[in-house]
């Protein structure tokens, strides 16, 4: 799922998005994590609607993301949001520390 | 050409620890080919609907997998579309028979989930989402509570209209000796079950489940067969974010207007559907992108008891309990949608038969709607 060559070949994207903001358009909070997420839940993952589009991919200028240092108040529809660079989940047994795009409250 | 399927039959569905994979698909295909009367040989082809087999228990090769495990050495291919499997490869199976190349094949739909730790379940389902979506954390609950989000805030359902689905459709399941779950529950009992991804809750979600469904298509009209009126399929992006609304499955109501204009009918004519119920929202959209009930106002007509067992007047939706009360190993549930309303219009569905049904339509979707698998059925 993350291999080295892979998030190598994201930096560009990643690099592209950082600091973009946007608004919250649906939302929701994962009580019940996947494997490599459970030292985060709860965390919400929110749809964003980024007006600058959204570069080299397809799409209309959404992403989904997780949702960082949040509260409760700033799971609305239309809460403001900017794109960081996050480690994404527990490392690997690799080792690898996979980091990518989250987004957090303006 | 016509197309026909002349036989059905299901495994029951639930938590199988002693049936391995290979016990279930001979169980079902024996089954079907016994219902269709006829023996293996006469099967030129076998499509298998699978998703997870490759990720949680390394086996992939399916086609030979299962043909071996049936004794035969006809071509045997395995179809892949996450949730949709079943349907599509019943889609493929119709498609090899309109084709000429067969006269009569098999289509298997089995999984095997409840081997597996529930958290590796999770995130090999989430091979259906998007590369975004799985970094974000999200699971399948997460990405159609987004939905159900999105839906609720538009048009003001409530927490207990959602509830409503799961309560319908386990008390269909109550009357289906091989649904997972033969216990009805409450309102009361959902909203209070425990979170997973809000506002969806525990009794909000289709379980992890074992079972095997195998369905015989042939273009020769058996006694009892039962007609393929349509068969389509529709295709929208992977995640979520591509999507212009979040309010509808845009791939369910392409596949469903396709399917209304090859078999000639309207919603209105349909008495009996097995649709795509992953989650309760996924009925509620399931519901208007079918074209039963008008947008935003299916929630409030399921919970009047308008699609239920006993009360419905016109269209009873899922009687064999759905996904949520009949259990949902994922390749398997398109293909026992379709021996649920086959089961349906031959008037051998025992307690839970809708009398009279003569038309029956069965909706398949593949992850959170980027595939979508429309079948209706003629007696």
């Amino acid at each position: 799922m993350n291999s080295p060559v892979k998030i190598w070949r994201n930096q560009k994207y990643i690099a592209s998005m950082l600091g973009r903001e946007g608004a919250i358009v649906s939302w929701t909070v994962i009580r019940v994590p996947p494997g490599g997420f459970s030292n985060l839940a709860p965390y919400p993952v929110v749809v964003v609607d980024l007006p600058a589009g959204k570069a080299g991919l397809v799409g209309d200028g959404r992403i989904t993301a997780q949702l960082v240092d949040w509260t409760e108040s700033d799971l609305a529809v239309g809460k403001r949001v900017r794109v960081v660079v996050r480690r994404i989940s527990e490392p690997t047994t690799e080792g690898i520390i996979p980091y990518g795009i989250k987004v957090k409250p303006v | 050409m016509n197309v026909y399927i002349t036989g059905a039959a299901t495994t029951k569905f639930g938590e199988l620890w002693a049936t391995s994979p290979r016990q279930l698909a001979g169980e079902a295909v024996g089954g079907a080919l016994k219902d269709a009367g006829i023996g293996i040989r006469r099967i030129q082809a076998l499509f298998v609907g699978n998703m997870l087999s490759g990720i949680l228990g390394g086996q992939e090769h399916l086609g030979a997998f299962f043909a071996e495990e049936l004794g035969i050495t006809a071509p045997a291919f395995k179809i892949e579309g996450a949730c949709a499997s079943g349907g599509l490869a019943l889609h493929n199976a119709v498609n090899s028979v309109l084709s000429g190349q067969y006269d009569t094949v098999v289509v298997l739909g089995v999984e095997k989930m409840t081997d597996h730790k529930p958290e590796d379940v999770a995130t090999a389902l989430m091979g259906a989402g998007s590369e975004e979506e799985r970094s974000a954390g999200a699971t399948f609950p997460g990405l159609y509570a987004i939905l159900a989000c999105a839906y609720m805030r538009e048009y003001g359902t409530t927490r207990e209209q959602l509830a409503a689905v799961a309560v319908k459709n386990h008390y269909h399941a109550s009357l289906n000796p091989n649904a997972q779950f033969h216990t009805t529950i409450t309102i009361e009992q959902v909203v209070r079950s425990s979170r997973i991804a809000d506002p969806l809750r525990l009794l909000d979600c289709s379980p992890i489940s074992d079972g095997a469904s195998a369905v015989v298509v042939s273009n020769k009209k058996s006694a009892h067969g039962i007609l393929v009126a349509a068969s389509t399929v529709a295709t929208d992006s992977l995640g979520l974010a591509g999507r212009a609304s979040l309010t509808q499955l845009a791939a369910t109501k392409e596949a469903g207007k396709r399917a209304y204009a090859r078999a000639g009918i309207t919603p209105k004519d349909i008495d009996v559907a097995e649709v795509h119920d992953c989650f309760t929202i996924a009925e509620i959209l399931a519901m208007e992108d079918l074209g039963f009930f008008a947008k935003g106002k299916a929630a409030a007509a399921i919970a009047a008891g308008e699609t239920r067992l006993g009360k419905s007047r016109h269209l009873v939706v899922n009687p064999s309990g759905g996904l949520k009360g009949c259990g949902h190993p994922v390749g398997a549930t398109g293909v026992k949608q379709i021996v649920e309303l086959v089961d349906q219009l031959r008037g051998r569905a025992g307690a839970r038969q809708v009398q009279g049904a003569t038309i029956g339509l069965a909706h398949n979707v593949g992850g959170s709607g980027a595939t979508a698998v429309v079948h209706i059925l003629k007696k």
